[in-house]
């Protein structure tokens, strides 16, 4: 009896006891399970959540070929850890700090003294860079030595393939920001918006399957497509260096358009610059003065002056002038020739042909100021180019209202104006086709990441003279080079080319100085032109007169003409009368 | 006293039970089939289970060496098309023709197909018709031109290279790891030409 008392109560201990035990895990089950449940999966998801940057690449600048202008590529910082850095063990054989160093070295090119010192001068430092922006094929080197205090970290970095060829256009990139050009005024296009996924990893470092959430889609980057063609744009750098450094020129500047449809196919400025390297560049020699930089054109104005004559009906090509040595505007001011200084019997054709500044004074007497004021604006003057280039200029027209005596004629010759070298090359462009000027491109488009394009506005071509005053013109224009004396300089055997000579003087406060712009412009083949060309030095010294800029028009010129495969003129010109 | 009353009984019912055993066990069969098929498939489905989450870890790991092995791929292909860049930007292509000898000619002359006639006025090209790559930057630059240019230069001034000999490897009695302390770490440095003459060479590690 007793002994089944005890054993009962033991039994009923021991169930109470279990019981007991249960109810406490119980309660501890419910207080993780639900009371601190949510907190708890929060800190065990950030303790195996991860967050990882997805890296978009900035876009391409491509020319019109798709040859990358500019391009993210994938680099390496690498940096160390000086605090760990020592003699560390490598399959068995000790590899001293010093020998690590050199290894590094010999992959990367580096320094080794200095990478050495880094490394070694604070013991105590828990970072310092090695080497910056080394190539994958260096890092994978880097990463087979072995070395445990070796940091290496991908950075992504903009490069120019063609260096200084289109830096004028497309401008470089700052520590992630642009700083001009195509890069600054495209970054809508050009802009990549990195992402961000998180996942959950476990213990070995291996993402857990089925973890991974896109918390922001990376955005590369779209294409912004140009006009250029890089083939020729290095070609008229190299041609305006070759030129620019025989005329001991500080500046010059070309541009080669097409016809057809107004693309800029090569514009380009020297001296320039490396936009892969920028930090010790001049910054007189960064951006594009062909867009940014007015200057008096001077004689090459002429053509346009001649045209708006001709169309307006003031003039006729064998118009007879009488063109005085002196042409008094009152006031005790005189417009004067550059070479001649006797009255002359021209034709308005001769008046073009020998640059005559009086003859143009005595043609502008018959034009009204407000008239000529919207033959400039027509052909593009006093304003931006379609191009609306980054910090392009409109140029300094000015209004009717304030001619003076001397501006009034002054224009017709490219005086009292002042243009930049693309708005003048889009004038000849309009003489060029007809009288017809087509609004000029360089950017042409971007192509999202998605494939997308999306077509840069096409402005409206603008008539601006009659297409028989344009021919008249580019007929004159031929004769400039097979009636003058720099025939054997301009002349391209088996074309007709029809150019204009320019010097214009640089004003500065004190009026004009002996400091010059040479220029020529012109178009090929005379008798239906597919390319203008315009080229201009700014301040030569060796030479000062616009023949002097013959011999680069003329290359630039028959180097077009080839690349492009223009078929050879076939009939010969006819020379306008001259004098009488 | 009741106990002892009871216990009898209880015995009795114990003992009248006995008779029923047999028809107890015929009744186990078939349930223990049951549970024998419940537990096989419980633990089946646990196998199962065990395999798929191997084999997705497995994938998972697959996934993370084809990622890695897609990013290598995609920045071989960057190099190359750097390497590529570098080799058809003008200033090379232009610098290689004139260290072969070869002058601009800004004045060809065409040959019409229909009528078989030359179309233009050639005039052959001078020995100065331009040879020489200007310098078109006020600066000074210090960004070395792409390896790969140089490893050009380097194979059209030495042709023989294009096709060189394989060294017989020299016979090592030894065993590589007695190799001593100086190890040779793999070079891909950026200065050895990268196609012509390039022989890998043996690392030891």
């Amino acid at each position: 009896m007793y002994h089944q008392r005890m054993s009962g109560r033991r039994v009923a201990f021991a169930l109470a006891t279990v019981m007991l035990v249960c109810l406490v895990f119980v309660g501890r089950l419910v207080d993780v399970q639900i009371v601190r449940a949510a907190e708890l999966q929060e800190q065990s998801l950030q303790v195996r959540t991860t967050s990882e940057t997805l890296w978009a690449s900035r876009g391409s600048i491509v020319d019109q070929f798709g040859n990358d202008l500019a391009l993210d590529v994938d680099r390496y910082d690498i940096s160390a850890n000086p605090s760990k850095a020592g003699d560390f063990r490598r399959t068995g054989v000790v590899v001293p700090l010093a020998q690590a160093v050199a290894e590094i070295a010999q992959v990367t090119g580096a320094n080794y003294d200095e990478m050495l010192s880094a490394v070694s001068g604070d013991p105590s430092a828990q970072f310092t860079y090695l080497v910056k922006g080394v190539t994958p094929e260096a890092k994978d080197g880097l990463r087979a030595l072995d070395i445990p205090w070796l940091q290496i970290d991908l950075i992504r970095e903009r490069t120019y393939p063609f260096g200084p060829v289109t830096a004028n256009l497309t401008g470089m990139l700052g520590r992630d920001k642009p700083l001009g050009g195509v890069e600054l005024a495209e970054d809508e296009c050009l802009m990549a918006q990195n992402g961000v996924a998180t996942y959950q990893k476990g213990a070995d470092g291996v993402r857990l399957p089925g973890t991974t959430t896109l918390v922001e889609e990376p955005i590369h980057g779209g294409t912004a497509h140009l006009t250029i063609d890089s083939d020729l744009q290095w070609y008229v750098l190299q041609q305006l260096a070759e030129h620019g450094g025989r005329l001991q020129a500080q500046q010059a500047s070309a541009i080669v358009v097409r016809v057809s449809d107004g693309h800029i196919l090569a514009a380009a400025d020297w001296p320039t610059f490396d936009p892969n390297d920028f930090t010790d560049a001049p910054p007189e020699h960064m951006g594009a003065r062909t867009f940014s930089a007015p200057y008096e054109p001077g004689s090459i104005m002429k053509s346009m002056g001649v045209a708006m004559l001709i169309d307006a009906g003031h003039t006729s090509v064998s118009d007879r002038i009488v063109a005085p040595g002196f042409y008094n505007i009152g006031s005790g001011r005189f417009i004067k020739n550059m070479l001649v200084s006797d009255t002359r019997q021209l034709t308005t054709a001769g008046v073009l042909q020998t640059s005559s500044n009086t003859g143009m004074a005595v043609l502008g007497e018959r034009m009204p100021k407000q008239q000529a004021y919207d033959y400039f604006r027509a052909f593009g003057f006093g304003e931006k180019t379609a191009v609306d280039f980054l910090g392009e200029s409109n140029g300094v027209l000015k209004t009717p209202e304030n001619y003076d005596a001397f501006t009034r004629f002054a224009q017709l010759y490219g005086q009292g104006i002042s243009v930049t070298a693309v708005q003048m090359a889009g004038a000849y462009q309009a003489l060029a086709n007809d009288g017809v000027r087509l609004p000029l491109r360089l950017y042409d488009g971007c192509t999202t990441s998605l494939g997308e394009f999306i077509e840069a506005p096409v402005a409206e071509p603008i008539h601006v003279v009659s297409a028989s005053a344009a021919r008249q013109t580019v007929n004159i224009l031929e004769s400039v080079v097979t009636q003058s004396a720099l025939r054997p300089v301009l002349e391209i055997p088996g074309y007709r080319v029809a150019a204009k000579t320019g010097t214009a003087e640089i004003a500065s406060a004190s009026g004009y100085g002996s400091e010059r712009v040479i220029s020529l412009a012109g178009m090929a083949p005379a008798e239906d032109p597919e390319y203008v060309v315009l080229v201009s030095f700014y301040k030569p010294q060796s030479s000062k007169v616009s023949s002097a800029a013959a011999p680069a028009f003329t290359d630039l010129m028959s180097h077009v003409l080839k690349h492009y495969r223009v078929a050879p003129s076939s009939e010969t010109a006819v020379v306008p009368p001259l004098t009488w | 006293m009741s106990v002892l009353t009871v216990k009898p009984t209880s015995k009795a019912r114990e003992s009248s039970s006995r008779p029923t055993r047999p028809v107890l066990a015929a009744l186990a069969g078939p349930k223990l089939r049951y549970i024998v098929a419940t537990l096989l498939g419980i633990f089946a489905i646990l196998a199962v289970q065990l395999i798929l989450s191997i084999a997705l870890s497995g994938g998972a790991y697959e996934i993370a060496s084809l990622k890695g092995e897609m990013r290598n791929t995609e920045q071989k292909r960057q190099m190359v098309a750097e390497d590529i860049n570098a080799l058809i930007a003008p200033d090379t292509l232009a610098g290689l023709a004139a260290s072969m000898g070869m002058v601009a000619d800004n004045n060809p002359a065409y040959l019409r197909l229909s009528d078989s006639s030359v179309v233009g006025e050639a005039q052959p090209a001078t020995a100065d018709s331009g040879a020489a790559v200007y310098p078109v930057t006020a600066g000074s630059e210090d960004v070395a031109p792409p390896a790969i240019i140089a490893a050009v230069y380097e194979s059209l001034n030495s042709p023989q290279q294009l096709s060189p000999e394989v060294p017989e490897e020299p016979v090592s009695t030894e065993p590589p790891s007695a190799t001593p302390v100086a190890v040779s770490p793999p070079t891909p440095a950026p200065t050895a030409p990268r196609f012509g003459g390039s022989i890998p060479s043996p690392t030891t590690r």
